[in-house]
């Protein structure tokens, strides 16, 4: 047994490869063209002697022709191919999908990953996706260029720069960037556990869905979402010079082989370079011999030094795909240092994955997301696990305690976490028959952290615990402290395997959802797969979540105060809103400062605020002693001194009519202190001026 | 009125929460204790004579503050305190996983009704031990009766027929469309259902006569509870040793303090309510008060905006049924 390709399409390669022909091949083996053409097509494989003749035609060694995980001779020199102009004169000036995303690194996080998440392979284990920020500058840029044919590319980058269009301009930005600073920004996407691009690399499959076509979603299976579709744009969206190198490990052998599969794609507009005109993409790879297809770049099996120029090593022989975005930028413009990017990767993961990060204490994770930041192959911003408990510290505490089976019925304590369960009634399919099925979605409660700046709000997921919608729960009663709901609808719930009920309301909701996917609600494709009425369960099984939630939150017991309304809003002790700010018509101390002086008495200097008045304020100022029991005992001043718009009067403060502010510094009589000053606060104040004999 | 600390305190926020509370060993719901309005509700439906309550107290206080600075045996306590039974209780917490926790008992015969919890930070500073370095800002308030955990605002109003309903002593007042009763922890309206068309006017009618009419009927109940409250508050008032009367404390604090202001403008609050006091107890100048003591209550009524609603729509149908 081994892992190598098929007899028949090896041969058949490796005659395209030297140019010969079955016939040559009959002739230079003394058999008959019969016998080669039923080698070529599997019908019959040669023995073992004509084998051994075989590979002295092909001039390799017997393994390489038993074994077949190689092609007999060296590859043919890796090299870019632009594809030609359309013969109808059409030009196309971008990527269509690339202009459908927002070049935002939030954006990228959440497609690629998704992506990685539907492409999971080994369904026991986590996928573990890891985001590289690395920058290269110097000598480490130059040798990453000349790996990238870069002098080979720059025509064309000249070329599509001097346009006007969208393109022309971001190009043009990245280009002055790349010359003007030296440096360049790479963001790896790393997948591994996944299952890498596999298939043809024209035919149908994840590798074409990749690298050859726009607005393919390839789906593997029916009810996860397109993996690869629209999202794969946002990678080369993402890179200011349309440029993605790809490297991926099989999870199933392609030509014979899994690692190591490499290419580059390049997205550029309608050109024309050196009289030649090109249409749009361009492709980093070997020149192929296939008929049909001569001269296209196709993928490559390179080797460890070259994956290692390219920047596209992958740690260990786990199936998975690394994406290498050249000229990586955050358009949304709020993430400029690598520090910042670095930073916003984190958040984004966190905040769209952190269900699937969760995982309950017996049991691993779906997903492990990291981020690390490099500069010229050194550490900068060392590997960061995105730890979706301190991010989302209320949801994944209550997504936990469901996986764990230790939710509550309900909340006693600030980490309890209340279940319910929200019916959902999926309606047969148009012309299907019955009254539809029962799904049970799993509603989840938990009183939200103190630093929540969002709280009361409902997460609603489905599949591998995507967020379909974050909505906020309103009409709660006065209150209500504080909450995070999540509802896991569909295979969200997570029995394993999926019941008929998960299944069928998971294409259900899938079809309730616009082509965003972030809502649930009445879609034309509802009405038209669904029998009559599916809309209608729509929007009942909206408002029973709100309902369940509002249940578990809201108190038991309403307020027991009745009375009519108009006359309970009269009777506020707080004076309602109506009663409006009355101005302070006293004078007021603004602000005190002081300290103790050498003989233990307070030396205070007092600010005090006037309301307008034609009439001298005259005040007493107060000195007490702040102790917890008992009447506070005055002090007596040893001093008073009068400081702007006032007067010492017997002890009393004159302030000057028509004044707004004043101040006055006062010194206590440590005679008069029931204790040393050090031992109690003092308390400073202004009162009317008590008669003597009073 | 401002005060100095003559000891160094940190700057840092000092905050506290209830995470949860038990009554006699049994976990109260969490929606008995409002984390917004900072109050905890102790009654139990069907548990009304419990023993023992337990709250959960979790605390933030700046420790790396603390602990670089001129603190040393930082200790962080949270107090239990009632003015209407002078109980105090104070409780020590403990530093766990970054922050302070700890149990605080409630026995229920130490306590009336409605106790004040803050939280307190104590430490040795310039030799002296035990000093208070800082408090936090918001109390909480742990009510020993209530159903709901809310910060009681309003007055309560209770609707009955006065002839034949529970309270006896209402019968011989059969006549009267309502009664304001101020003794006791809330204020009490009775609203007399036996007196024809009085709840009626004072519901949401449709007819914007009737409604304007009703509202007029309000503020009248308003009014006259306003000025009963001020003077049952000014009445109840303690002294001191000196003569000084003392704030009261509950419904009566938030009435003085929100009336004296109309009462007597060119007055602090603390001088406002000795001059009040004073002229009470001397009777003098007393009745010169009771004008303003009118238009404080009637302010609060709303009195002015609510009759220039009736005058405006009277004023409406009349034109309208004589044009």
């Amino acid at each position: 047994m081994h892992e190598g390709e098929a007899f028949g399409p090896w041969l058949a390669r490796q005659l395209r490869h030297r140019g010969m022909t079955q016939a040559h091949l009959a002739l230079e083996l003394d058999v008959t063209r019969a016998a080669v053409s039923a080698w070529i097509t599997g019908r019959a494989e040669p023995r073992e002697d004509k084998k051994r003749a075989i590979a002295r035609v092909l001039g390799t060694d017997e393994a390489t022709v038993h074994t077949r995980t190689a092609d007999a001779q060296p590859i043919r020199p890796v090299r870019w191919y632009h594809r030609p102009a359309h013969a109808d004169g059409g030009r196309e000036f971008g990527n269509a999908a690339a202009f459908a995303f927002d070049a935002d690194l939030a954006v990228l996080a959440r497609e690629a990953t998704q992506n990685s998440l539907d492409e999971r392979y080994d369904a026991s284990r986590p996928v573990r996706v890891r985001y590289t920020l690395h920058e290269l500058t110097g000598e480490h840029l130059r040798l990453f260029l000349d790996a990238l044919q870069w002098d080979r590319l720059l025509p064309h980058y000249e070329v599509a720069a001097a346009q006007q269009q969208k393109v022309g301009r971001v190009i043009a930005e990245g280009i002055r960037e790349l010359l003007e600073t030296d440096s360049l920004l790479l963001l790896r996407v790393d997948d591994y556990n996944a299952s890498g691009l596999t298939g043809p690399d024209y035919g149908d499959g994840r590798f074409a869905a990749v690298v050859r076509r726009q607005l393919d979603s390839h789906k593997t299976s029916g009810l996860a979402g397109g993996s690869y579709g629209l999202g794969k744009a946002t990678l080369w969206a993402t890179s200011r010079l349309g440029l993605v190198l790809v490297g991926s490990t099989l999870s199933e052998p392609h030509e014979g082989r899994t690692e190591r599969r490499v290419v580059g794609r390049l997205d550029l507009p309608w050109r024309e370079v050196d009289g030649d005109a090109f249409a749009g993409p361009a492709w980093l790879g070997e020149p192929d011999t296939e008929p049909g297809f001569e001269n296209v770049s196709r993928s490559w099996w390179a080797d460890e030094e070259t994956v290692e120029k390219l920047q596209l090593t992958r740690s260990g022989t786990d199936p998975g795909t690394s994406f290498l975005i050249v000229g990586a930028h955050d358009a949304a413009g709020d993430a400029e240092s690598l520090q910042e990017m670095h930073e916003k990767l984190l958040r984004s993961l966190a905040a769209n994955f952190w269900a699937a990060m969760t995982a309950g204490t017996k049991g691993a994770p779906v997903l492990e997301a990291s981020v690390t930041t490099l500069r010229n192959g050194q550490v900068l911003l060392g590997e960061e696990r995105v730890d979706p408990h301190a991010h989302e510290p209320a949801r994944s505490r209550a997504l936990k305690a469901y996986l764990d089976g230790t939710t509550t019925d309900r909340i006693t304590g600030t980490e309890d976490v209340v279940l319910t369960h929200v019916p959902l009634t999926v309606p047969p399919l148009r012309g299907g028959k019955g009254r539809g099925v029962e799904h049970r979605a799993v509603l989840l409660v938990t009183p939200a952290n103190d630093a929540d700046v969002r709280p009361n709000q409902l997460v609603c997921m489905r599949g591998n615990r995507m967020t379909v919608s974050v909505r906020r729960v309103g009409d709660l009663p006065l209150g209500t402290n504080a909450f995070q709901a999540v509802l896991l609808a569909g295979r969200a719930t997570g029995g394993e395997p999926p019941t008929d009920a998960d299944n069928l309301a998971e294409q259900f909701l899938r079809a309730a959802e616009p082509p965003e996917h972030n809502d649930w609600t009445r879609t034309e494709e509802l009405a038209n797969a669904y029998a009559r009425g599916a809309r209608t369960r729509i929007d009942e099984f909206r408002k029973e979540m709100m309902a369940a939630v509002r249940v578990l939150v809201a108190r038991r017991e309403e307020r027991t105060q009745g009375g009519p309304a108009i006359l309970r809003e009269l009777l506020r002790l707080d004076g309602g809103t109506a009663l409006g700010r009355r101005v302070e018509g006293h004078p007021t101390i603004r602000h005190v400062d002081g300290e103790l002086d050498a003989r233990g008495a307070w030396r205070v200097r007092v600010e005090v605020r006037l309301p307008v008045r034609d009439d001298a304020w005259l005040l007493a100022p107060v000195a007490k002693f702040d102790v917890r029991s008992g009447g506070r005992p005055s002090v007596a001043w040893a001093e008073l001194e009068a400081g702007d718009n006032c007067r010492i009067e017997e002890g009393n403060i004159r302030f000057r009519a028509g004044a707004r502010t004043a101040s006055f510094i006062g010194v206590t009589n440590v005679a008069t202190h029931p204790v040393s000053a050090a031992m109690a606060p003092l308390i400073v104040d202004l009162q009317k001026v008590r008669r003597a004999g009073a | 009125m401002k005060r100095l600390i003559p000891y160094p305190t940190p700057v840092g926020d000092v905050t506290f929460k209830v995470t949860g509370a038990q009554l006699d060993g049994r976990a109260l719901d969490l929606s008995m204790v409002s984390q917004q309005d900072r109050v905890v509700a102790l009654h139990m439906a069907g548990r009304e004579k419990w023993r023992e309550a337990r709250l959960e107290i979790q605390a933030q206080i700046p420790d790396i503050e603390l602990a670089n600075g001129p603190w040393t045996e930082v200790v962080c306590v949270a107090v239990l305190t009632e003015r209407a039974t002078n109980s105090r209780t104070v409780v020590r917490l403990r530093p766990w996983s970054g922050s302070w926790g700890g149990t605080a008992v409630v026995p229920r015969g130490a306590f009336r009704a409605r106790l004040d919890l803050t939280l307190s930070v104590v430490a040795t500073v310039g030799g002296v031990a035990g000093r208070v370095v800082a408090t936090a800002q918001d109390s909480w308030l742990v009510d020993l009766t209530a159903r709901v955990p809310v910060r009681q605002r309003e007055l309560d109003i209770n609707e009955m027929d006065f002839r034949d309903g529970p309270h006896e002593w209402l019968r011989p007042f059969r006549d009267a469309p309502w009664l304001v009763e101020t003794s006791g922890d809330m204020p009490t309206i009775h609203l007399n259902t036996g007196f024809e068309g009085v709840t009626e006017l004072l519901g949401a009618g449709s007819d914007p006569t009737e409604r304007a009419v009703g509202r007029l009927l309000a503020t009248q109940i308003a009014t006259d509870a306003w000025t009963a409250m001020f003077h049952s508050a000014v009445s109840d008032l303690e002294v001191d040793g000196d003569g000084v009367p003392q704030w009261p404390s509950g419904w009566r604090d938030w009435v003085l303090r929100s009336m004296l202001p109309d009462i007597l403008p060119e007055l602090s609050p603390a001088d406002g309510l000795l001059e009040i006091h004073g002229r009470r107890s001397e009777s003098s100048g007393w009745h010169e008060l009771q004008p303003l003591i009118q238009y404080a209550a009637s302010r609060r009524a709303h009195i002015a905006k609510n009759l220039g609603t009736v005058i405006r729509v009277l004023g409406r149908s009349g034109r309208e049924s004589t044009g």
